[in-house]
């Protein structure tokens, strides 16, 4: 996944490359889901989130498309 | 032997220590145990996505968020540098040490710097956006890539 610095440059990055484009994610809400995903990384007990719990990520963050669903 | 949390947890400690994750050897010699044993266990959290392994050594590429060689996301944190595998771990990276962070990012596609920052355990508002290539499902499949 990459950074881009705007909606323009993702379309060209995606026309250069023949690939589809694919919902953006704002940085707000990246920065959310590194918080869920990766806050107790460094914890003995620390886990990645599975299953469901990674749709419930998605869906707090308004991440609803299909392309979310593992 | 070695549990897969007390392995997990030893390589994640060594990361924060060393900037990037451990070699076999060095996490054999820190736990008392021999080479293929670590290995092996890295094998099983590789299983559990726990880690990213090189298909040639099974030595750790990636210890999510952190990354084992350089990448164009470097991460300033607590006087550290560390390499992020991709913008959203660079993110992850001050999340999981809890600290502000300078990031070192850059557009994917033009390659024009785009400097990020986590100030007060917030992101410092600035324009760009992110673009997951790759479906959700999809994502372990290949994980350099995606």
């Amino acid at each position: 996944m990459l950074l881009f610095r705007s909606e323009e440059h993702v379309d060209r990055w995606c026309a250069t490359r023949h690939l589809p484009k694919r919902p953006l994610v704002t940085l707000e809400q990246l920065w959310e889901l590194a918080v869920a995903w990766y806050s107790n990384r460094l914890t003995p007990e620390a886990r990645r989130p599975v299953g469901d719990e990674i749709h419930e990520i998605f869906d707090r963050l308004g991440l609803t498309d299909p392309f979310w669903r593992i | 032997m070695v549990s897969d949390q007390e392995l997990r947890h030893h390589v994640y400690t060594a990361t924060v220590e060393l900037g990037r994750p451990p070699f076999s050897g060095q996490v054999a010699a820190a736990l008392g145990v021999s080479p293929s044993e670590v290995l092996e266990g890295f094998r099983r959290l590789r299983e559990r996505r726990l880690l990213y392994l090189a298909p040639d050594t099974g030595e750790v590429v990636m210890a999510p968020p952190f990354a084992a060689a350089p990448t164009p996301f470097l991460v300033m944190v607590n006087a550290r540098s560390y390499f992020a595998n991709c913008v959203w771990d660079a993110y992850g990276i001050a999340a999981a040490l809890h600290s502000d962070a300078s990031i070192e990012a850059s557009c994917g596609c033009c390659g024009l710097p785009m400097p990020l920052a986590v100030e007060n355990g917030q992101p410092v508002a600035t324009p760009g956006i992110a673009h997951f290539a790759v479906p959700a499902a999809h994502w372990w499949d290949d994980l350099p890539y995606t």
